[in-house]
């Protein structure tokens, strides 16, 4: 019986595939039309300052194999594409992908790294008033949620710099400071803490979590927990915990990573989001369609996740599909 | 049946705070009930009597605020003696006015927290509860012989898991669920209402209690399910012999499961005592809104010369504002110029009319 929710899981799953796919081809159709009719393009900034012609152009895009219409422009990249060859940088002559995945886990270190900050930070916020009722901490506590959720966080990066790396010169990285004490190694604590305070999600996360942990405490099979003893926590823990969290983790990770990309920029941190900053100011087409693949990815897996685990929760859930 | 007394609640007065209305909800305005060790206690009202909440406040679940404020409730089992409400005296402070509670204030979280103390070893294992609407009163992420084992552990001395296992296994079967087995792995939408309630049961039996309380058991089950829930819950008591305090709007109910009956109105019990005193009594002595009630009930007459069925006149007693005198009065068709006076000012005092029978109304009075 422990595995009946198996199979359900497998049709989510697959449903979410299907879904992905489809998504992933509208999304690299839409960045390569807008990239298309943007101005500026990669061989002429390639060859700036170097007074070519309109022929030499032509000649390079030939030597280089660019197809001439747009949209077997697209074909060819589609078609390598689904092939895993996501093509070279105009820019560096490195293939993609590698490039990309190099660098995508310095990114996932970061917004997981962020994701896990935030959590620590607002859960205890919302669930405090639901544990202990309302105390007089509550108030100022959500307001330094709120607060600091409206913070922008290029402002807050230079904050934090400003007050550990100026001030304290706890890091030696920037301004050439050499540092006085031994914290080199935990540089890369500050660029998570600062997406994971920055991100805006904190008071979305605090705001949810409360209203579903506060509406499912007053279920009547949570009181039916209490009545016979047991602890209404843990009966209210999937539908007012596990579920809530799940999808608000699952609806910011977009966010998370365009902070990512602000923070990285800040932080000199060598991830997906400088690359995808010096792709665009390169017209790096290859490189731009790779990342923004790899981003939309990202988004994706948080969904799925988000379904498989609800799936895997609420036998409603399953039951519903198997009918 | 032993004279002992399981439950005694005392003046016990539950009050929420309805906001929107600046004013007092007094659900529970000065209850006194008694539990005998092994008999079964019908309390009887309309929707919104405070029958309920009487209930909630013995269990400590009561969740709006300010919640209880005053009163004792005693409770006597296995050596154990208590009053569940100990200490609620320096978490409340109130205003009383011509002996009535005008003002309320409460340290909620406080008392919140020595409630959970006090109830510790009590709820669930000393007494426990059958809720009304049984299909939202389950966990829906949990099978429900899971949930009932979960009882067991909690509860008893059975620990083990398997063997925790086996006891909701015999739960199951004690309250007639066709084939248990199967029906252990089911999620509680996947069973009707009638075997929700009956899960309901075997849970809260489960635990063994000295005290059941069941909160109108047959509430929102179809009319041929209400009579095999109740003709289990005559069974189970036949069997086990548990104390129970029943509570029901329905008289068919409380007259075919209970002992004795308490009848509430507008949070205050209007008259107690045996079964047959108060709802089949032959001299007519009741309380009027008792009798009133069984004028409620239609009988054979009604159905074949589809005479109308009676009601009492007017509403439920407004319990955010309760007029000084009987609660009753003004939907009360037996008072007459004796009493009007009495009736219309001042609330009676319980008076036992003939012993054990108890009733709260000025027609008894001489003067």
């Amino acid at each position: 019986m422990r595995l009946s929710f198996v199979r359900p899981v497998a049709q989510q799953l697959f449903r979410e595939l299907a879904l992905t796919a489809l998504l992933l081809l509208g999304v690299s159709f839409v960045v390569f039309l807008v990239l298309y009719f943007s101005p500026g393009d990669p061989f002429s900034l390639l060859l700036e300052g170097q007074m070519v012609t309109a022929e030499t152009q032509q000649q390079l895009r030939m030597a280089l194999g660019v197809p001439e219409h747009w949209y077997s422009q697209y074909l060819f990249w589609l078609g390598n594409m689904v092939q895993g060859n996501f093509g070279t940088s105009i820019r560096s002559g490195l293939p993609v992908l590698p490039e990309i995945i190099r660098v995508g886990i310095n990114t996932l270190y970061l917004t997981v790294g962020s994701m896990v900050v935030t959590l620590l930070i607002a859960v205890p916020i919302a669930l405090s008033p639901a544990q202990r009722g309302e105390t007089p901490l509550n108030w100022p506590f959500t307001m330094f949620a709120y607060l600091v959720s409206a913070l922008p966080v290029f402002w807050l990066g230079y904050v934090f710099i400003y007050i550990f790396i100026h001030q304290f010169k706890l890091f030696p990285i920037l301004y050439g400071y050499s540092s006085e004490r031994e914290l080199t190694p935990l540089f890369f604590l500050l660029p998570i803490l600062v997406l994971g305070v920055g991100n805006g999600t904190i008071s979305e996360v605090v705001r949810h979590l409360r209203d579903e942990m506060s509406r499912v405490l007053q279920e009547d099979y949570v009181r039916t927990a209490r009545a016979k003893g047991a602890s209404a926590w843990r009966h209210a823990f999937k539908e007012g915990f596990l579920i809530p969290i799940t999808e608000i983790v699952a609806a910011k990770i977009p966010f998370i990573l365009g902070g990512a990309v602000v923070v990285e920029q800040v932080f000199n941190w060598p991830g997906m989001g400088r690359l995808a900053w010096q792709a665009a100011l390169d017209r790096d087409y290859p490189v731009i369609m790779g990342i923004a693949v790899v981003a939309a990815l990202f988004v994706r897996f948080g969904t799925l996740t988000q379904r498989v685990v609800y799936v895997m929760v609420n036998p409603r859930a399953s039951q519903e599909r198997e009918r | 049946m032993s004279e002992t007394i399981i439950l005694r609640i005392e003046n016990l007065h539950t009050f929420f705070y309805a906001r929107s209305k600046q004013a007092f909800v007094r659900a529970v305005e000065g209850v006194d009930l008694e539990i005998m060790q092994g008999e079964t206690l019908g309390v009887l009202g309309e929707s919104g009597s405070g029958k309920t909440i009487t209930a909630l406040s013995v269990m400590g679940l009561v969740s709006t605020e300010p919640g209880v404020i005053s009163g004792k409730i005693e409770f006597s089992s296995k050596g154990l003696q208590q009053n569940l409400l100990q200490d609620l005296d320096q978490y409340v402070q109130h205003q009383r006015k011509n002996g009535r509670i005008m003002a309320v204030q409460k340290d909620c979280g406080g008392w919140q927290r020595k409630t959970e103390r006090l109830m510790g070893d009590i709820r669930g294992k000393e007494i426990a509860m059958i809720f009304q609407n049984p299909q939202s009163s389950l966990n829906p992420f949990v099978t429900v012989g899971k949930q009932i084992t979960e009882a067991v552990q909690l509860n008893t001395e059975i620990k083990n898991s398997r063997e925790a296992q086996q006891r909701a296994l015999h739960w199951l079967e004690r309250v007639k669920i066709d084939s248990p087995r199967l029906r252990y792995h089911n999620h509680p939408y996947g069973l009707s209402g009638g075997m929700c309630q009956r899960v309901m049961i075997a849970m809260a039996l489960a635990a063994e209690p000295s005290l059941l309380i069941a909160d109108e058991p047959t509430t929102g089950l179809d009319a041929t399910i209400q009579a095999k829930v109740v003709e289990l819950l005559m069974e189970l008591k036949a069997v086990l012999n548990t104390t129970t305090m029943l509570i029901s709007h329905d008289m068919e109910v409380i007259g075919r499961l209970s002992d004795r009956v308490a009848v509430m109105y507008g949070g205050r019990v209007m008259e107690s005592g045996s079964v047959q005193e108060i709802l089949r009594s032959k001299d007519g002595s009741n309380h009027p809104y008792t009798t009133a009630l069984l004028g409620c009930i239609p009988e054979e007459k009604h159905i074949k010369d589809k005479i109308t069925l009676q009601a009492i006149e007017g509403d439920v007693i407004d319990t955010m504002n309760i007029p000084g005198g009987c609660r009753f009065y003004p939907r009360c068709n037996q008072k007459n110029d004796r009493i009007n006076q009495s009736c219309k000012e001042h609330e009676p005092a319980l008076k036992e009319i003939s012993p054990g029978h108890w009733v709260r109304c000025w027609l008894y009075y001489d003067e």
